[in-house]
């Protein structure tokens, strides 16, 4: 898994490729905590070059979703396709984090 | 039901090893779905290495925690329009039937994975060892909604 992210005009993205599951979820942990942190007004995850998820991937991006709501933000994903949108749709995902 | 065993993995039964089965997995969808490139063929392999990938987790994050690292062994059998995977394990039993389905409303951060392997295949058992059996049976049709189905063999223990 590789990921990214940028910030301007309180907007961040963070890029997320590859595999997001229970093997790789732990290195970009400290870096969800940090974004939310920053607490910008939105966040953007863009998920077009994620290959594959699992539950722990996706309890990591929901984790981050109720933080930036916390505190009033707000959090989409872009580009969500495949594997991952299947499990999107099936855990209702995509009525709330896709734009 | 009967058909060809085309695969037989084992390894360490640790989180690492999760992508050489899956991987293994995906291949393997690829024989039976006619133009794999197809959405039918994409959705097909989708949920059942979802499917495939929760359970391993499950054995590899909580089976073997606590206790002396076993293997996992991944059997898959392919029919003209099925596969059927049996994963074999001697970890601490866990009963998938005793899970309860998650409250999606509420955007649960974990407690997903039972209800993702069984939303996406057709038919779970589970027979509790050692070594535990569990098999997960999907067939190539018309993708459907979550509807979890299970059938459970044997005494269960619930961990």
């Amino acid at each position: 898994m590789l990921f990214s992210t940028s910030a301007a005009n309180d907007v961040t993205v963070l890029r997320i490729e590859g595999e997001l599951d229970a093997v790789s979820v732990t290195d970009i942990r400290a870096s969800l905590n940090t974004i939310a942190e920053g607490k910008p007004a939105r966040v953007e995850v863009d998920l077009s070059a994620l290959r594959l998820i699992d539950s722990s991937g996706v309890g990591a991006i929901v984790s981050l979703f109720k933080a930036v709501r916390a505190y009033g933000g707000s959090l989409t994903t872009t580009g969500v396709r495949g594997q991952p949108l299947a499990i999107f749709r099936l855990l209702r995902l995509d009525r709330v984090l896709i734009a | 039901m009967k058909g060809c065993i085309i695969v037989r993995l084992e390894v360490p039964g640790v989180i690492q090893y999760r992508d050489i089965m899956l991987r293994t997995l995906s291949a393997t969808c690829k024989l039976i779905t006619p133009g794999a490139r197809s959405s039918r063929a994409s959705l097909f392999s989708a949920h059942l290495v979802s499917a495939v990938g929760e359970a391993y987790n499950n054995i590899a994050l909580h089976g073997y925690a606590g206790r002396e690292t076993g293997t996992i062994r991944m059997e898959i059998e392919q029919g003209s329009d099925w596969i059927r995977v049996v994963l074999e394990d001697t970890g601490a039993s866990f009963d998938p039937a005793g899970a309860r389905p998650p409250d999606l409303d509420a955007l649960p951060e974990s407690g997903l994975g039972v209800f993702i392997m069984r939303s996406f295949v057709d038919e779970v058992t589970y027979v509790p060892g050692p070594p535990n059996v569990l098999t997960l049976f999907k067939r190539l049709d018309e993708p459907r909604e979550a509807s979890p189905n299970f059938r459970r063999r044997g005494p269960a223990q619930r961990v």
